[in-house]
């Protein structure tokens, strides 16, 4: 292999070994990132021929406005005068233009394809039914809308179980065998009921019968003004959402990091660490958390990513104004372009997550590093 | 007399199990003298490194009984709490234990790793230690630039000697040598074994070298520890040892070695030891053992034959 | 997978507390589906769930199960039925024959000693006649002697007297009520209220109101012209409790969409899990083992499935295309099979094609097809046994959350189904707790049930952690 050395003014020679690095690094990247992209416009693809139904809808969107047209031309009064052929014919030529303007006059296959292109360049176009709280059509601006408080809610949610399962998992699986421990073992099974039943119980409890907390929403009605009352508004609504998911999921996250920690811990190289006789804090630093930190980003990327989908039940227990909500509604109403491009986002969303945990995966593990893991 | 380095007395360590108490290390004692080697040898599951992890104190959570004493420099090991112990690991006694391929953090530099006690337990900067580290590998055979990689990058070989600097690098009276070269092919083996014996002669190391291979043990040890069924069968002067072994048992073994200049017939022992668990009350080699008789139905007590001890009811009359 | 191994395996399990009251539960909810398979078959079960009003005609609406009573001070009370064709009900019929004209009297008597208000009263008549349909007066006779005359009418074929809803019955009577009690009633009392009153002030209020224990009559009196007519009656006073578990709004009986819940929940949970793990299993086995193209392909099509939405496209299709839920079973195990579960399986199975008796098959020369299902795939079996059992929890619940969002199949009666009609009627607004409660609980006992199972078997066969 040909290898340029350069000099740098007086900085000397780069490193071989980090040159050749880094060009397998890229290579590396650009591979991951096409391969990404191709099933990111696979993805959204399906989902423009599912949420169309295969050019159903579209039927659909064609006899109405071919319905309404022909009523606004036959009961329009400006045309009383015209012929019943005549105003066919005007009907008809309306129709035809409207399609046109629709876009409707070509087959769906060769449509979907635009809207392909569309989504993926991110012009997501406007929504059938739906519109946004200050009045726009436009799809972007309508998930654009209800993004934060998905965000918002979820991140929270996601940001405490990841932390309380880090830290409790570290600390129980030091006392490995004591009440706590078995404590935690039994409530496990407790995530069985997914976080939005035991949602619907919080409220039967602490909003029907002991009245202490809302029902749902984001914010009391009428949102208060000064802000500071808005954001604690806000943390009042979030405080059952939350603590339904906590119930259901931290246990089960404590015992599956628990363990996750139990078995690292006698690798053998943990062993060879206690018999230097290293503190115990650096040992559970270096020997346990750092050999196993990427598994654990990743799937607290990969899960977070995958919440912003908006739990769509939990949103729609707690009423929560979010683009699962969202998502329920376009979907109901058929409203496909809000749909496709919701998905799209969400796709685009994990797919630069995925790649972004790669590269970090890579920085991290010296093993991937050099190709070493294979899976 | 010279107070012994290491004095290992009624060593007991058994460990609860799903299917019982294992008794891995039965009332042992043994002990060493500074620049001593120790071999200790015995077959797999006669509770070898059990006891080399009583010493340092390296217990799994279900261990059952850790009784005894074990001395070191005069002061109890066992009666210490975990934060002395602590600080006596590595600066004192250091380990290399079996399976060493996976002993070497993936994530982090050899380098690094080799200087970390330094670091901890001397307070020494971070530049010096990883100098001394250097130093180090390269002492044991490791070009220095190695210091820079990762334990994927090494061959078996030169992680097992980069574990042995490492156990070497904070200058311990002891170190403990648990089947060093058992995963290794015969030529590493055998330039690892080169290795120890510079290091034996250079300086004034104490070891305690564990294997079951007796060819290799003969290399490094100036006394020898045979160890069965969770006790030692047998003490011993080296050179004593392998021109004369007392025990039945270390009869056997030896006759079992292939030797190079005479021509032998191998003999091998019939059985298989007994179960550690809920061991026997009689002799427990009684079973395999040619020379039997019927006072070995019970255990047999230790004798001192010439500076030698055997736990044998053969000997019972020619010593004491 | 040898009976011995069972045996072991069960053994084992048993040790494990956890996993015997999981068992436990699994065998209530089985024997719940069981029963319900046989007593009522599911054709019937889903006629009678979807048809609802017609074929419980005689059930109350929301009322509450019966055991309610036991807690309560306040007797609820419960459902009669007296009817003319059936003998034994209290029901009366005397014809008096003449040639044109017969006489009719149909009595029907009984006791209410209830501490509330019967929740309503229908009168559904029959009559059979050539010429002239019948006509008859109804007339009703409370403890303290009182009689009240309710209705003069022709029956003709079919009919039906509601007589908690005759606003001219609720009128008269109320005006009745506050001339004997001396004031007006400010409320407007319905009958089935007024019939039943103690009429003192107590009724000027209707939490205050008391019902007069003891024995009333309803007596229908009649013409009937020409020989051939007949009347027959039935009067149905509806109580407020119902039954093992209640009824809704539609008057079903609850324990018909509680007990079928079991089955169905039971189907789809485990079907689901087993269709989908073992197809993960074998699209990974497939990818492990051929490598190469297939390998490639087979991993970008998880990738794919992975970034496709999953609840989201659910929803779409079951809102777009009005699925049945069996056609619902085969869309998740569609959507599922490429899912994360086939890269952790390849995992597994790229490990095991390294072992040294795969090698030797291929030596003696194994199909590939029997390399992968009789060497492969049962090595990796045990250990996704617990991940199976686990996810079952969760299909029921998928189950039940497009139910309760109102995308499920519209008319098999699941548990999920029931809780979206309490909702969509308010149930918890209106004090139907119970509604809403029974379904929930069965629900939380199947994952639970399975969960427990799931978990002590992770113990057993997860290799690492049976270290512990």
């Amino acid at each position: 292999m040909y290898i340029k050395v350069f000099h740098h003014n007086n900085y000397g020679r780069v490193p071989e070994k980090m040159k050749r690095e880094l060009l397998a690094f890229l290579k590396y990247s650009a591979k991951r990132a096409v391969t990404i992209m191709v099933v990111v416009a696979l993805a959204v693809y399906a989902t423009i021929i599912i949420a169309n139904m295969g050019g159903y809808v579209d039927e659909i969107i064609k006899i109405e406005t071919r319905n309404s047209i022909y009523q606004s031309v036959f009961q329009n009064p400006a045309y009383q005068s015209l012929s019943t052929e005549e105003k066919r014919q005007m009907a008809e030529d309306l129709y035809q233009q409207e399609l046109k303007a629709l876009g409707l006059d070509r087959p769906f296959i060769f449509r979907s394809v635009g809207y392909l292109t569309s989504a993926l360049s991110m012009e997501l176009g406007k929504a059938m039914y739906l519109t946004s709280d200050s009045g726009s059509k436009a799809v972007r601006n309508i998930i654009v809308e209800r993004l934060p408080s998905t965000i918002l809610l979820f991140t929270t949610v996601n940001l405490m179980l990841f932390f309380l399962s880090l830290i409790g998992g570290l600390f129980i699986s030091r006392k490995y065998g004591s009440k706590l421990d078995k404590i935690v073992v039994t409530l496990s099974p407790l995530s069985a009921i997914p976080g939005w039943f035991y949602g619907i119980f919080l409220i039967l409890i602490f909003a029907s019968w002991l009245g202490w907390l809302p029902y749902g929403g984001l914010v009391d009605v009428p949102p208060p003004t000064n802000p500071f009352d808005y954001a604690l508004s806000v943390l009042k609504h979030m405080i059952l959402p939350v603590f339904s998911w906590l119930l259901a999921y931290s246990f089960i996250q404590v015992y599956t990091r628990r363990t996750f920690f139990l078995m690292f811990s006698s690798e053998d190289y943990v062993e060879m660490a206690k018999a230097k006789g290293l503190p115990p804090r650096l040992i559970e630093r270096r020997y346990i958390l750092r050999p196993t930190l990427p598994p654990i980003i990743t799937e607290f990327a990969l899960t977070l990513i995958g919440s912003w989908m908006g739990a769509i039940v939990t949103e729609r227990v707690f009423n929560w104004p979010g683009i699962g909500t969202l998502f329920y509604q376009a979907a109901s109403m058929m409203d496909s372009p809000v749909v496709i491009g919701e998905v799209t986002i969400y796709a685009y969303l994990l797919a630069i997550t995925v790649f972004i945990l790669d590269i970090v995966y890579a920085i991290v593990d010296p093993r991937i590093r050099a190709g070493v893991t294979g899976a | 007399m010279v107070k012994s380095l290491l004095e290992v007395k009624n060593l007991c360590t058994y460990f609860r199990t799903t299917k019982g108490i294992v008794k891995a290390v039965d009332n042992v004692s043994f002990c060493v003298e500074k620049g001593e080697t120790i071999a200790i040898i015995g077959e797999s599951g006669c509770g070898k490194s059990s006891l080399a992890k009583s010493i340092i104190r390296l217990l799994p959570r279900n261990v059952h009984t850790y009784i005894g004493e074990v001395y070191l420099e005069g002061v109890d090991l066992l009666k210490l709490d975990e934060k002395k112990m602590n600080e006596i690991r590595w600066k004192k006694i250091s380990m290399v234990s079996q399976a060493a391929l996976n002993s070497l953090n993936p994530v982090i530099k050899v380098g690094q790793q080799v200087a970390e006690p330094l670091i901890i337990h001397e307070g020494v900067s971070k530049k010096v230690a990883l100098e001394r580290a250097k130093k180090a590998l390269s002492m044991v055979g490791i070009p220095e630039s190695f210091a820079d990689r990762y334990p994927f990058e090494l061959s078996g070989g030169m992680k097992q000697r980069a574990i042995i600097a490492m156990a070497l690098i904070t200058d311990p009276d002891i170190i403990i040598l648990d089947e060093p070269t058992s995963a290794l092919d015969v030529l590493t083996q055998a330039s690892i074994m080169n290795m120890l014996k510079i290091i034996k002669e250079k300086t004034v190391k104490t070891f305690i070298f564990i294997t079951h291979d007796i060819a290799i043990s003969s290399e490094l040890a100036d006394k020898v520890a045979v160890m069965y069924a969770g006790q030692i069968v047998e003490l011993a002067n080296a050179e004593k040892f392998y021109k004369t072994p007392l025990h039945p048992y270390s009869i056997k073994l030896m006759a079992s070695v292939p030797t190079l200049r005479t021509d032998k017939k191998l003999e091998f022992i019939p059985g298989t030891p007994p179960s550690l668990i809920d061991p026997p009350k009689t002799c427990r080699f009684a079973e395999r053992c040619p020379w039997k008789f019927e006072k070995c139905k019970n255990e047999p007590p230790l004798v001192m034959v010439n500076d030698s001890y055997v736990k044998c009811w053969l000997y019972e009359s020619k010593g004491r | 997978m040898s009976i011995k191994r069972l045996k072991e395996t069960f053994k084992q399990l048993i040790a494990y507390k956890s996993a015997v009251v999981g068992l436990c539960i699994l065998g209530f909810i089985m024997g719940l589906s069981i029963y319900a398979v046989i007593t009522i078959p599911y054709e019937e079960a889903v006629k009678a769930w979807r048809l609802g009003e017609d074929v419980s005609i005689n059930n109350p609406r929301n009322a509450a199960p019966s055991w309610i009573n036991f807690f309560r001070q306040k007797k609820l009370p419960e459902t009669m039925v007296m009817d003319t064709l059936k003998s034994g009900s209290n029901a009366r019929k005397i014809i008096i024959p003449r040639e044109t004209l017969s006489a009719l009297r149909i009595e029907f008597s009984f006791e209410f000693n209830y501490d509330d208000f019967p929740s309503e009263i229908n009168l559904f008549l029959t009559s059979k006649y050539n010429e002239a349909a019948p006509y008859i007066t109804i007339n009703w006779t409370k403890p303290n002697g009182a009689t009240i005359r309710l209705k003069e009418l022709v029956v003709k074929g079919t009919d039906r007297y509601y007589i908690s809803i005759d606003n001219e019955l609720a009128k008269k009577l109320r005006l009745y009520l506050s001339e004997k009690v001396g004031q007006e009633i400010p409320y407007e009392i319905p009958p089935h209220m007024s019939l039943f009153a103690v009429e003192d002030e107590s009724i000027l209020k209707p939490e205050t109101a008391q019902v007069l224990k003891g024995k009333y009559r309803m007596v229908i009196e009649g013409i009937l012209f020409g020989g051939e007519s007949d009347v027959d009656a039935r009067l149905v006073v509806y109580g407020k409790v119902f039954g093992l578990a209640g009824t809704d709004h539609l008057r079903r009986y609850l324990v018909i969409g509680l007990l079928w819940g079991a089955p169905i929940a039971v189907a789809f949970g485990v079907l689901a899990s087993v269709s989908i793990s073992f197809i993960q299993m074998i699209i990974a086995a497939v990818s492990a083992w051929y490598g190469k193209w297939a390998d490639m392909l087979l991993q970008k099509a998880t990738e794919f499935m992975m970034i496709l939405p999953f609840l989201p496209i659910l929803m779409m299709i079951s809102i777009f295309y009005k699925i049945s839920i069996w056609v619902l079973l085969i869309v998740v195990i569609a959507l599922s099979i490429f899912g994360s579960g086939v890269k952790t399986y390849r995992a597994m199975f790229l490990q095991v094609k390294e072992l040294p008796y795969i090698e030797a098959a291929q030596a003696y020369g194994a199909s590939n097809f029997r390399i992968i299902f009789r060497y492969m795939i049962p090595k990796v079996l045990p250990t996704i046994i617990p991940s199976l059992v686990l996810s079952v929890s969760g299909f029921v619940f998928l189950e039940a959350a497009l139910a309760i969002l109102g995308l499920g199949d519209p008319v098999a009666p699941t548990w999920g189904k029931i809780i979206n009609d309490a909702y969509d009627k308010g149930a918890l607004y209106q004090g139907y707790y119970y509604w809403v409660l029974e379904p929930s609980l069965l629900l939380v006992l199947t994952s639970l049930g399975f969960a427990l199972l799931g978990f002590a078997l992770d113990k057993i066969f997860n290799p690492k952690l049976r270290e512990m």
